[in-house]
């Protein structure tokens, strides 16, 4: 008997993550590549895969790994992920009447486009929903196990002339662009980037790259105030 | 790095990640949060990858030299066409394609 007609894979969560999975292989690649390139060891690159399984804060990690202390990345991590308490926090209806395991296990695979999918799910049958949720996350979390690995075996074939170290930086400056378009309050978002910014390049001569934080500080509170500002304005 | 320290940040990581993603779950589930909160954390995504890049662009720890031209024209292109097709891989494509372009020119 197949998974599959035992109950225990979903398929309408196959069919709904398929689409939403494209887009994460190209970035899983870059993530793999950077690892590849990374000053920390292939293994703990790819274990990040694994368990925290975050494409930005992956690849923050890699980046900063050899150049700022340990504890500093692990706040980089914190803050990139920071986001993940909102789709916690909006998913938590759907967990009230699961089981211990499935509470445990949730969190793991709570990436971006999980809350995407979930966002959209209707049933309100426990076990239809954990059979649902469980089937995308970790589809998405073996396509992302594959991918990175992919770009770490492809990674030192590619010609160093061509600066793939670069990428990441690339990469960083298409999302920062997306999470501002797609805000709700574009100028606030765009005030917090831009403030983010300017002090992060400011501090780029701080010990252990403490820039990145004090830019993400300045910025979240610049937004938050922008954000307040503009309210009080309207009608 | 060692390879204590590397390992170190994995765990790490992986914890602090876990506990992003389960405080809803777990803490969260049955309060209000404060508007003031849920404001600053939509933030927190443009905030914090904005300083990524300026601290890599600006940076000359290893990581990358200071910014260059090329590097310049990278992320300008990157971000001009992810405003224009509102798509990280045709930003990405975008970007790359323009650094390496820029690098052939500039020889």
């Amino acid at each position: 008997m197949s998974l599959r007609s035992s109950g225990v894979i979903d398929s309408a969560a196959v069919r709904d993550m398929i689409p939403l999975c494209i887009p994460a292989i190209p970035f899983g690649l870059v993530v793999g590549i950077a690892i590849s390139e990374s000053a920390m060891p292939v293994a703990a690159g790819q274990s990040l895969s694994t368990v925290v399984f975050a494409g930005a804060a992956q690849l923050a990690t890699v980046t900063l790994a050899g150049v700022a202390s340990w504890w500093a990345v692990v706040v980089a991590v914190a803050i990139i992920n920071a986001r993940h308490v909102m789709y916690s926090a909006a998913l938590s209806p759907m967990f009230v009447g699961q089981p211990l395991w499935v509470r445990l296990i949730a969190p793991m695979v709570l990436v971006d486009q999980q809350f995407a999918l979930m966002v959209l799910y209707r049933e309100d049958d426990p076990r239809a929903i954990r059979r649902y949720y469980l089937t995308a996350g970790l589809g998405f979390w073996a396509v992302w196990q594959l991918t990175t690995a992919l770009g770490i075996v492809v990674g030192p074939a590619i010609p160093s002339g061509l600066r793939l170290g670069f990428a990441p930086a690339v990469m960083f400056t298409g999302l920062v662009v997306l999470s501002v378009r797609g805000s709700a309050v574009p100028w606030a978002a765009a005030s917090a980037a831009l403030a983010g910014a300017l002090v992060s390049a400011a501090g780029v001569g701080l010990r252990d790259r403490a820039g990145i934080l004090l830019g993400a500080i300045v910025g979240v509170s610049v937004g938050t105030i922008v954000e307040a500002c503009r309210e009080e304005e309207a009608p | 790095m060692s390879s204590l320290e590397a390992w170190l940040i994995v765990v790490a990581a992986a914890l602090v990640t876990y506990a992003t993603r389960a405080v809803g779950i777990f803490v969260l589930a049955e309060r209000r949060v404060p508007l003031v909160i849920e404001r600053a954390l939509r933030h927190v995504g443009p905030a914090v990858l904005a300083a990524l890049v300026a601290n890599i662009a600006a940076g000359d720890g290893g990581l990358s030299p200071a910014i260059d031209v090329p590097e310049a024209v990278a992320l300008t292109a990157a971000a001009a066409v992810a405003w224009w097709r509102r798509n990280v891989l045709w930003s990405l494509g975008a970007g790359l394609s323009a650094f390496w372009i820029a690098m052939a020119v500039l020889g």
